[in-house]
């Protein structure tokens, strides 16, 4: 039996009056519910000047609201044995927790409070805190870790500064100092609306009683007009290959590879997807049984596909270099391996065995009740599909030889690459 | 529609118990603990071997873990990459490390094939090729590793944590990989005789969830029975003590954050206050408002998040707030950090209390709730000398703590005037203003 076969989550999907989409998928195999949020708005939203806005503003929607006292709403859902957090990413904000079944309720109405009324609770004195609280995570988890600047330098040199994927969630500096509380406000009224948002439910609850309780907590709230984004393009794939040279405190010479790929949940970009795995996914990979196994060139070879719904994705390689070596060697060899495959494409074992790895992710992926109402959220959000994820792997293994080879040569091309190189400053590297 | 104003109640969740597993023995003595879990698609299998690191020899350090990244190369079965594929092909994924206290194997694969699965992993264990070629690759790569760790401020501070905390007669001082000097002693020899010596079936333990059949049975006889190594070995668990307070000042020049361990040795989770330190745990540094938090990100903005970090190892354990500060706030945040840890004068509360409990309770069902989710655990357990059975045992006695038993606990592992210190950071900018403000630190290499 394909793996697929077996995919069959239960989806009850509903739109409020207000525009709220709610979906419900019931599993009671633990008396706990995974309530999960998107909002339709990422860091692709964010406009020149504002770049780190939408993950500031994430950390404000914590800050209080008409019934709910600053940092109340997760630890109040903490203390009832909730898991709780938001994250920002270029397609989306999303905020979830994970509780007792008997918190489902209290969970809806604070969330629905903080929708409601957080615009008119923001002052100086939180977006002060918040904003100092961000420009830590900056520092430790990007500017402070070697290599840490690696995805900025990454979507810019793929997709140019002013696009809407040329820059990361975490933004920059000086664009968090331009955040104000009346700024704040507007980008929620803005953003932050029942039509502008997705909520799942997944666990110990009927689709009927998750409809009640939904309608409880957001009917009342208004009705906006779905905000409309520019119309978005594909950039086509990049020619004369920009390369960006870095010198940093960095254990090793390292190098990206990069390329501007077909959006997300295409047949185009499953495609490429697939490549990346035959490419550098795995143990049996192209890239590592030659660079790291049959070389000895690099001492880590990789490739990924990042999805994204806007026009484009995009695909990467990693190269790591031996210590004390440079990257040379290892640059040639991939390069060697990227212009086998796209002249070539991969083997018939290779893409069946990149189904397989890609379909275990995927049913890990919908394992837990959380990341199971995440992909939910995901997929109504960005698709207006969420039934969807019973059907992605069957979409998957239905991908051809063909296609993938198509896709290799349309999308993956050496001469389609941006080049990323890190080498270490003089007086770090040792030989 | 009425906007709802009233906060609406919350209904206490029910009692949940953690399944008990079916467990059996092969007869050549490995345990196996299977945990049924309907439609979890996914199985995850994990072997865990008594194989504590105290058993390399001190001047190959290391060889546990090379010995371990080694098994994937190659089967007399499936010589050389044709193992990797084999594994790759039928969707599984085959992880490990070789810890303090035991080395493990996690397997996850479609619930489907891990009929063809467990053979793998079995072949994995018992006939691994080690070949010189792939050992002296793994031994340059982890060489490579061991400079990515150490160019990480968060690792480094993690590494010298604990060597500050654990004297160094005992191995879990040491990095789990062993040092650029000792991997680099290791021969293709050494990792031949570590596995022949070392991986045994009696005193392993298979952990096997996801959604079975009864066939399961079956399957672990026909995969793992004929596994045999002859002669025995006793195994000796080494019981770390605690060293003498240090302040250790590492020097990562420019670096705009400092990584900082505050603490001391802990314990395990067989020690009577091992529930009553979890709850102070949660109070002053787990929740996101705890006394730490609040504090230090939530009022002051100096960090992205600060942690009391309690890490229990198969014996003691180790216990320290962890956090990373902007250069110029880290002093005052030590004094604040060093105040808040002061429970004598402002002990743990009962809503503290209360909080601890109901969240380490309330998440339970959803921590064991995919087949991952109770490998990984139970594996962990397993390695620390306990059973499955652990897991209700703990929910119990969370149930017990009290205000007192928690601040009494935590007052006696962390007194505020004999806490080790670590930070890493920009030691020009750090040094003086640590010795001004009362931490006498010594600048380490």
């Amino acid at each position: 039996m394909a793996p697929s076969d077996q995919l069959n989550y239960p989806i009850h999907q509903r739109t409020l009056d207000n525009g709220l989409r709610v979906v419900v998928s019931p599993d009671h195999s633990v008396p706990m519910v995974a309530v999960n949020l998107w909002y339709d708005v990422g860091s692709r939203d964010e406009r020149p000047g504002e770049h780190g806005w939408a993950h500031l503003f994430e950390h404000l929607m914590f800050s209080g609201s008409d019934h709910v006292a600053t940092g109340e709403h997760l630890n109040l859902l903490q203390s009832l044995g909730g898991a709780v957090n938001a994250t920002t990413w270029f397609d989306r904000t999303n905020y979830f927790e994970t509780l007792p079944v008997g918190a489902l309720e209290l969970a809806l109405w604070m969330e629905a409070d903080r929708l409601a009324s957080l615009p008119a609770h923001l002052d100086e004195a939180s977006v002060d805190t918040q904003r100092e609280v961000v420009k830590e995570e900056k520092r430790q988890r990007y500017d402070n870790v070697p290599y840490g600047d690696a995805m900025q330098q990454l979507v810019r040199l793929v997709f140019g500064p002013d696009h809407p994927y040329g820059h990361t969630t975490i933004g920059s500096m000086a664009d968090l100092d331009t955040a104000t509380a009346e700024r704040a406000a507007n980008f929620f009224r803005n953003h932050y609306r029942p039509d502008n948002a997705v909520l799942t439910l997944v666990g110990d609850v009927s689709a009927k009683d998750g409809f009640k309780r939904a309608e409880r907590a957001f009917g009342h709230l208004p009705a906006w007009n779905r905000r409309q984004r520019p119309p978005i393009t594909s950039l086509p794939p990049l020619q004369g290959v920009p390369v960006l040279q870095v010198t940093a405190r960095v254990p090793a010479a390292a190098t990206w590879f990069a390329w501007r790929l077909p959006p997300r949940d295409t047949p185009e970009f499953d495609a490429c997807e697939l490549a990346m795995v035959a490419l550098g996914g795995g143990q049996t990979s192209r890239l590592h049984q030659q660079l790291v196994r049959n070389l000895g060139v690099a001492a880590g070879a990789g490739a990924s596909a990042v999805p994204l719904v806007g026009g484009n994705s995009f695909g990467l390689v990693q190269l790591r270099a031996l210590p004390g070596a440079d990257a040379g060697a290892a640059i040639e060899a991939a390069l060697i391996e990227v212009e086998r495959l796209v002249t070539d494409g991969p083997t018939a074992a290779e893409l069946a065995r990149a189904k397989a790895q890609y379909a275990r992710e995927w049913l890990s992926e919908l394992a837990s009740l959380d990341s199971r109402a995440d992909m939910i959220s995901a997929y109504t959000t960005l698709h207006s599909d969420p039934e969807r994820i019973n059907r992605r792997l069957a979409e998957v293994e239905a991908v051809t030889l063909d296609q993938v080879a198509a896709a290799c040569a349309a999308y993956l091309q050496p001469g389609q690459r941006a080049q990323l190189d890190y080498q270490q400053e003089v007086g770090d590297a040792q030989a | 529609m009425r906007k709802p104003d009233h906060r609406p109640e919350v209904k206490a969740p029910p009692r949940w118990i953690f399944p008990e597993p079916a467990h059996w023995w092969l007869d050549n003595g490995l345990q196996v603990l299977a945990f049924h879990r309907p439609g979890q698609h996914i199985a995850a299998v994990s072997l865990v071997l008594d194989n504590p690191l105290s058993t390399e020899p001190g001047d190959i350090e290391g060889v546990a873990t090379i010995t371990q990244r080694c098994l994937d190369e190659g089967t007399a079965t499936h010589s050389g990459p044709t193992f990797a594929e084999r594994l790759e092909d039928i969707g599984a994924v085959l992880s490990g490390s070789a810890g303090y206290a035991a080395s493990d194997l996690l397997l996850e694969v479609p619930a489907s094939r891990l009929s063809e699965a467990l053979p793998l992993l079995a072949e994995a264990i018992s006939e691994p090729e080690l070949r010189a070629s792939d050992v002296e690759r793994h031994q340059s790569l982890r060489l490579a590793e061991i400079d990515h760790t150490m160019a990480n401020s968060s690792n480094r501070a993690q590494v010298a944590f604990r060597q500050a905390v654990i004297p160094g007669r005992f191995r879990a001082s040491r990095l789990a990989g062993g040092t650029a000097a000792t991997v680099a002693a290791i021969t293709a020899e050494d990792v031949v005789a570590y596995h022949a010596r070392h991986y045994r079936p009696e005193g392993a333990t298979l952990v096997i969830s996801g959604d079975l059949t009864n066939e399961v049975y079956h399957q672990a006889a026909a995969a793992f029975g004929g596994w045999s190594v002859p002669g025995t070995l006793s195994v000796h668990h080494q019981t770390p003590v605690s060293r003498t307070p240090h302040c250790w000042l590492i020097d990562r020049p420019g670096a705009v954050q400092a990584d900082i361990r505050l603490g001391g040795f802990g314990i395990d989770r067989g020690d009577p206050r091992w529930a009553d330190l979890q709850v102070a745990t949660h109070a002053l540094g787990g929740a996101f408002l705890s006394r730490l938090n609040r504090v230090l990100r939530e009022e002051k903005g100096f960090t992205y998040g600060v942690h009391l970090v309690n890490s229990p190892m198969r014996d003691g354990g180790l216990l320290a707030v962890s956090g990373s500060f902007r250069t110029g706030v880290v002093t005052e945040a030590l004094d604040l950090a060093r105040t808040l840890l002061a429970v004598t004068g402002k002990p743990i509360t009962t809503q503290e209390v209360r909080d601890a409990v109901n969240y380490t309770n309330g998440i339970a069902p959803l921590r064991y709730s995919t087949a991952q989710g109770v490998t990984e655990r139970v594996a962990s357990l397993v390695a620390a000398g306990l059973s499955a059975e652990f897991v209700n045992s703990n929910a119990v006695a969370l149930t017990r703590v009290t205000p007192e038993s928690a601040t009494q606990a935590i007052g006696e592992l962390l007194p505020p005037d004999a806490l080790t210190l670590v930070v890493v950071g920009d030691a020009a900018a750090l040094r003086d203003p640590l010795v001004a403000a009362g931490w006498p630190v010594t600048l380490k290499p």
